[in-house]
Parts: structure tokens; C-alpha cells; sequence
């Protein structure tokens, strides 16, 4: 395919339509929070928009990332995305293996130089040398310094690129880290997500390519437009909260009437993902409207973050044990000071001298 | 529990869903945006996804704006139906994906909806397409002839 | 380190903490107190001193209509917050979760509306506090530091509590963070600052019932 072609032009060769463009938008545009008018505009830049070359690595992760994206759906319009780009570089897509793949990536980086968009996918372990994930002889560490100066922007796509992930879960036995750990002076998108959602990847990439420019980031380097809300502030099942009513166990009453899943561990309220919104499998539901709570997946270190079946509310750590502690250790100093008070008191009132008129006229005594 | 059979099987009566009152404000923003158009001529959208409606509220909605007289579908990479609703000037625009899930749904208080219109690159595509047709029609006509 | 390090610190370290300076800090003070007993009175006693005890808690408790007159406001407000302040901490249902996590009994919840109506009279009467503090010119002479620290210190756990039910100006974790630091804030400063009086206060109570009873004055 001849990459000096726009998109629309490319495309209508092969019967697809502007109106699939401006639908393609509006869906964007409505899972963005856009308003609705943005949609015709995002439609006109998209169709004018030239392929965009895409390098995606791999490092210490499990290719989850890359079925949601790829295995979302049949073909269907998010794909449209896959048309605007050119995908030149993907370990488990592409077609040769051993050198021809090494010399594709290197032939990517080199045709398209500060122009392409990295998409990272895993996190890069450093203990030791960084040896515990290598492909062909080289390090995470290695190629992704080497690729990284060379694109325009990175986006990190999953939980582990974007914050190290289950591979940084204590006690992290191969010291992993996130990109933007290493990568420090090119723009980073954060796509978290243990997987992230598709719509979302194909979101970021539809807004690089009709802006020109990365999406507003919050400070975890997280797209506002898909991750400024929290689960718990799109939730269906906010009223309940709200009203008080709460599922006391999987299978109560409260769980059947479909009410809050706050006691039950939901962390709806400081997860901020676009699940309530966008929703998984093509829209059929979130885990919340499976009746199970949100694990935070999209926050960092969502696995270390305290039981996923206990309240927000509850300590993460053991408090009452320490409570008893510092009770038991209270009550044995307390007794000491207690003790210590009184003999002090006994002594002051032993070595207590009278004030005797003397005293007040001001004599010595004798 | 630890078998599937010591779970129990508890049947539900289908409970209503409470409407959230998300119906009534919305059809108010519907009429300031139908008098704007009537006013500047600039339309609006409202997006359905972005509000947290229940069926209720769903139902509420389609029953006062009622079915009008346009009814359209446009086949692009999944179906797309667009419906103007009894209230004219008020079109009611549904995306699917090829597998039937709904992408995008919005009301467009506008004269006639952006996807309904032919893209003028569309349409020079369109003159062009219909030019080597005709071209190609008067060779074979002309072939005709000579025979 | 983002807001999510500094959660998880507050929902785990940081409580242990406050927990451990507040348990061994209040048992240090009462003991210290405990210990430091009177002499035995040895006369007769003219009514039990016990019971005499018990009943001013009560009455002592209970408001008394001689300073509503000369001092509504103040008996009001004080009123409204420490009943507000006990209400909101024991029967708002995510509090009740952690007390459950904790010591492993709960109890009914009141439904959040209410919490939050008794929250804000609670955040009002505070204000109101405050405002007599520093506007009658005896009280504003007698605070010093300490009272204006402690009044803000019981303010910060209800004000972010309050807001973290009215999120959409803020992010939840962002003030879920503000709301256990401020709580782990109240723990610490407790045995330390007059906050003592929340336990103190009973034995005041019942120690100055029983004084009287023995001598056959009800108080």
C-alpha cells in the first residue's frame, strides 16, 4: 500500500466510505466525552490523515494486552484504526521470524525516524543486568533504549508497561519498572488496564492521528478523556451507594437486588478507567455488572493494594494486632509511669520541709 | 459449597427498574436546541451514551418524541438507522457494529443528519465513477453499431 | 510517589501508626491518672458513692436549662457536634466495615443521607464554636494554640469525610488519602492534647458524683 495516499483515498479503493469515517468518529467522539460536533471535524482530519507507522514491543508480559486489542472483536469499525496504521513491527503478528524479524524492526526504526509511534506493551526488569527477559540476546533495557530516542511519542499500553504491573508485584523478584522509569524525555501516554480496554488503545491512537498532538494526560500520564472519571462516578450502581444499600456477601439479597459492591472489596471509587462507560466484549458488561467488584486494575500496583474483597474503608494492613500492642505496651508503660509518679510523690513528701514563720520573716533557719 | 449443586437455585420476580428522572431534563435541552436551530440554523447533538439513562428513562423519551416519517439506514462497516421522530427537526441516530451492538446513539436536533449527506470528495468520487460508466456505456454502444 | 503510594501508606503503615501513638498514648494518660489516687476517705458515707457517680454522668450529660439561658449557642453547638461527631463515626456504613475488618462485629448503618445532613450540622456547629471563641473576648482569652489545633484537627476528619461523599469536583483517592491522613492526624494528637477529654471526662464526671454523694450532696 503506497503510504503518500490519505486515508480516505486508500480506503475508498476498498469500498470503505466516508460515512463509515464519520461513524467511526462519532463513536470515538462519544466514547471521548467529545461533543458530538467534534465528530464531522475528527471525520475530515482522519480521512485526510496520512498511514502512521506503529512499532510495538513486548517485554515482560503475558500478550494479554494485545488480545484484547486484536481478539476484540470480528472485523468491525474499530478496525478502521488498524487501516490507519502501518503496524511494522509486533513479535507475535508478524510474519518471519529469527533475523528477518530483528531486520524489519531495525528497518522500521530507520524509515520512519522520530516519526513513528512506539507502543510498548510489558514492563522491563533491571535487577541483575535486566536478564530475565531478553529477546534475540538483547535486554528489555537495551532495546528500548535504542528504539525509544528514535519515535515521536510512546504509548504504554497495559497495567505493566504503564506502571510495572503484576511483574512489580512484591516482593518484584526481577526488579521490573514501568516506561517511563526509563524513558524520560519523550511524551508517554499511560493506557493502563490488566488488559486495557480496546476502544481505548484505538481512542489514544484516532486522537494522535486526528489532533496531531497526545491526548490531556493526568498525572499519572493517563488520557483524560478515558480515565478522568472514576468506576464509581459512572457506575449504574452509584444510587445504592448513595442510598446506603450495600451487598453483604456474593450471594445475599443486597447482591440479587443488584446493590453496591463496596463492602465486597469494589475499587470503583479510586479506579479511574473507562469500564462503566465503554464497557467490555463489545458492550455487553463490566465486571461490576457481572456482580463482582472493580480490582483497580488501572492504578499502580493494584496488586499490592490490600485484599481485592476488602472495603476501601478497612486498613490494608493488620491494625487490630497492633492495636492490641499498643494497648498491652501502653498499660506496661502507663504501670511504670504510674509507679514512678508515686514515688516521686512519697520522696516530695518525705524531703517536703514546712514553711515555717521563720521562713516568711526571712531569717535563717537555725 | 463445593459442589455446583450446593448452590443454590433462588428464583426472582423481575423487579422494575426505578427511573433515575433522566428523561424530563433532557427533553428540555432537546427544545432549546430545536429553537436554536429554528433561530441561527446551527444544529445539535446530544450523545445518549454519555448519560447514565436507564431503560426507563429510555422508554420515557422514545414515547414523547414519538416515531416520524423518515426512516433510514445506511450501510456503512454495520448497519446505522436514522429516524426523525414525531417532533420534526428531532432525528433519532443509532451506530451498530457489524455484529449488532450498538457503537453510538445520539439525538441530532438538525434539517437533515450529517451521515445522510453525500460528502462533496464523495460526490466528485461519485462524477468521476459515473463518467467512465457513461464512457465505457457509449464504447459499447458505439460497438454495437459497427457490428 | 503519587497519591496512590501515599493511599496505600494511610490505609496500612500510617494507620498502624496512629494507631499504636494513640492506644499507647491514651492508656498512658489514664493509668498516670488512675495511679495517682487520693488518700482513702475514711468517714462514714453518707449515701453510696457509687451510684451518687453514676447518676452525674447522667445528669451531667444531660443539657442543663440554667446555661442554655446564659449560653444557648455554645450548648447547642457543642451538643450537635459531639453527637454529630459519634454518630458519623459509628453508623456510616464504610466506618462500620472497618471497625468489622478490625475487631470483627458490626452493626446497622444509617443511610448515607442522613450522615451527611449530621455532618454538615456537625461542620456548622464547629464553625459556630470557633466564632464564639474568638469573638467572646473572655473565651478568645483563654485559648491558646493548642485549642485552635485541636478545633482544626476535629474539623479536617468531617470536612474531607464530607467531600468524599461529593466527589466530582475531586478525586476520590485524592481525598480518601486527606480523610485517613486527617483521621491517622486526630489519632495521633489525641492522648497529647485536651482531644483526652473524650475518655477523661466520664471519670470527671462520675469521681465529682461520687465526692458529693458520700457527703450526701446530689449534684
Amino acid at each position: 500500500m503506497s503510504d503518500d495516499k490519505t486515508l480516505a483515498e486508500t480506503l475508498a479503493q476498498r469500498g470503505i466510505s466516508r460515512r463509515s469515517f464519520l461513524k467511526f468518529c462519532a463513536s470515538i467522539a462519544s466514547l471521548m466525552a467529545m461533543p458530538p460536533a467534534m465528530a464531522v471535524e475528527m471525520a475530515e482530519k482522519l480521512a485526510a490523515a496520512r498511514r502512521q507507522s506503529v512499532v510495538y514491543l513486548s517485554f515482560q508480559e503475558c500478550t494479554g494486552c494485545l488480545e484484547s486489542l486484536t481478539r476484540s472483536h470480528s472485523p468491525k469499525l474499530e478496525d478502521l484504526i488498524f487501516d490507519a496504521i502501518s503496524l511494522d513491527y509486533q513479535e507475535t503478528l508478524v510474519a518471519c521470524a529469527g533475523h528477518f524479524a530483528e531486520h524489519i524492526l531495525k528497518e522500521a526504526i530507520e524509515k520512519n525516524d522520530g516519526k513513528f509511534i512506539l507502543m510498548v506493551d510489558g514492563s522491563i526488569p533491571l535487577k541483575d543486568g535486566g536478564i530475565y527477559s531478553t529477546i534475540a540476546g538483547r535486554t528489555n533495557l537495551d532495546i528500548l533504549e535504542w528504539v525509544a530516542p528514535h519515535a515521536a511519542a510512546v504509548i504504554a499500553v497495559g497495567s505493566c508497561a504503564a506502571f510495572g504491573g503484576i511483574p512489580k508485584a512484591n516482593p518484584n523478584p526481577t526488579g521490573a519498572v514501568a516506561v517511563s522509569d526509563i524513558i524520560k524525555d519523550k511524551p508517554i501516554i499511560n493506557v493502563p488496564g490488566c488488559p486495557p480496554i480496546p476502544v481505548v488503545i484505538t481512542g489514544v491512537i484516532a486522537h494522535y492521528l486526528t489532533m496531531g498532538t497526545i491526548p490531556d494526560l493526568d498525572e499519572l500520564g493517563r488520557p483524560k478523556v478515558f480515565f478522568g472519571d472514576s468506576i464509581h462516578d459512572r457506575c449504574y450502581r452509584r444510587p445504592f451507594y448513595d442510598q446506603g444499600k450495600f451487598a453483604k456477601s456474593f450471594d445475599d439479597e443486597g447482591a440479587r437486588n443488584g446493590w453496591c459492591l463496596f463492602e465486597l472489596g469494589c475499587k470503583g471509587p479510586t479506579t479511574h478507567n473507562a469500564c462503566a462507560t465503554t464497557k467490555w466484549n463489545g458492550g455487553v458488561s463490566f465486571p461490576i455488572e457481572s456482580g463482582h467488584g472493580c480490582l483497580g486494575c488501572s492504578e499502580p500496583d493494584f496488586w499490592d493494594a490490600g485484599s481485592f474483597y476488602t472495603a476501601l474503608s478497612a486498613p490494608t494492613k493488620d491494625v487490630a494486632n497492633w492495636a492490641a500492642i499498643g494497648v498491652a505496651a501502653g498499660a506496661a508503660i502507663g504501670v511504670a509511669a504510674g509507679i514512678a509518679n508515686r514515688s516521686t510523690k512519697t520522696e516530695t513528701k518525705r524531703t517536703r520541709k514546712p514553711l515555717t514563720v521563720d521562713d516568711l520573716k526571712g531569717k535563717p533557719k537555725s | 459449597m463445593n459442589s455446583l449443586k450446593g448452590i443454590p437455585i433462588i428464583k426472582l420476580d423481575a423487579t422494575p427498574v426505578m427511573s433515575h428522572g433522566n428523561a424530563l431534563p433532557l427533553l428540555h435541552e432537546i427544545e432549546v436546541l430545536l429553537d436554536q436551530l429554528i433561530a441561527t440554523g446551527k444544529s445539535g447533538a446530544i450523545d445518549l451514551r454519555s448519560l447514565p439513562m436507564l431503560a426507563d428513562d429510555y422508554e420515557k423519551l422514545k414515547e414523547i418524541l414519538g416515531e416520524g416519517e423518515v426512516k433510514a439506514t445506511v450501510d456503512a462497516m454495520g448497519p446505522s438507522q436514522v429516524r426523525e421522530t414525531a417532533i420534526h427537526g428531532v432525528w433519532w441516530v443509532t451506530h451498530f457494529n457489524s455484529d449488532a451492538t450498538v457503537l453510538a446513539e445520539f439525538i441530532e436536533i438538525t434539517y437533515i443528519p450529517e451521515i445522510l449527506q453525500t460528502h462533496p470528495a464523495d460526490a466528485r468520487m461519485g462524477l468521476e465513477n459515473l463518467r467512465s460508466r457513461l464512457m465505457s456505456t457509449s464504447q459499447v454502444d458505439k460497438g454495437e453499431t459497427d457490428v | 510517589m503519587n497519591i496512590f503510594d501515599i493511599l496505600q501508606w494511610a490505609r496500612g503503615t500510617g494507620l498502624q501508626i496512629a494507631v499504636v501513638i494513640f492506644s499507647v498514648g491514651v492508656l498512658i494518660r489514664l493509668l498516670e491518672m488512675w495511679m495517682l489516687n487520693r488518700k482513702p476517705d475514711l468517714a462514714e458515707p453518707r449515701a453510696s458513692g457509687t451510684l451518687g457517680g453514676w447518676r452525674t454522668v447522667f445528669t451531667r450529660s444531660a443539657p442543663s436549662m440554667v446555661l442554655m439561658k446564659k449560653a444557648g449557642l455554645l450548648l447547642v453547638s457543642g451538643y450537635i457536634f459531639h453527637l454529630g461527631f459519634f454518630i458519623v463515626l459509628f453508623f456510616f456504613a464504610p466506618h462500620i466495615r472497618l471497625f468489622h475488618n478490625m475487631f470483627g462485629v458490626s452493626w446497622p448503618a444509617l443511610p448515607n443521607g442522613i450522615i451527611e445532613i449530621i455532618t454538615i450540622l456537625s461542620i456548622g456547629a464547629l464553625f459556630a464554636l470557633l466564632a464564639h471563641r474568638i469573638m467572646n473576648p473572655v473565651q478568645r482569652f483563654l485559648s491558646t494554640f493548642q485549642d485552635y489545633f485541636v478545633w482544626l484537627a476535629s474539623l479536617l476528619p468531617l470536612l474531607t469525610g464530607y467531600l468524599l461523599l461529593h466527589t466530582s469536583d475531586f478525586s476520590y483517592s485524592q481525598m480518601l488519602t486527606a480523610h485517613l491522613l486527617s483521621v491517622e492526624l486526630l489519632l495521633v494528637i489525641f492522648p497529647f492534647t485536651k482531644l483526652m477529654h473524650a475518655f477523661t471526662t466520664f471519670f470527671s464526671r462520675w469521681y465529682t458524683g461520687a465526692m458529693a454523694a458520700r457527703k450526701g450532696v446530689t449534684v
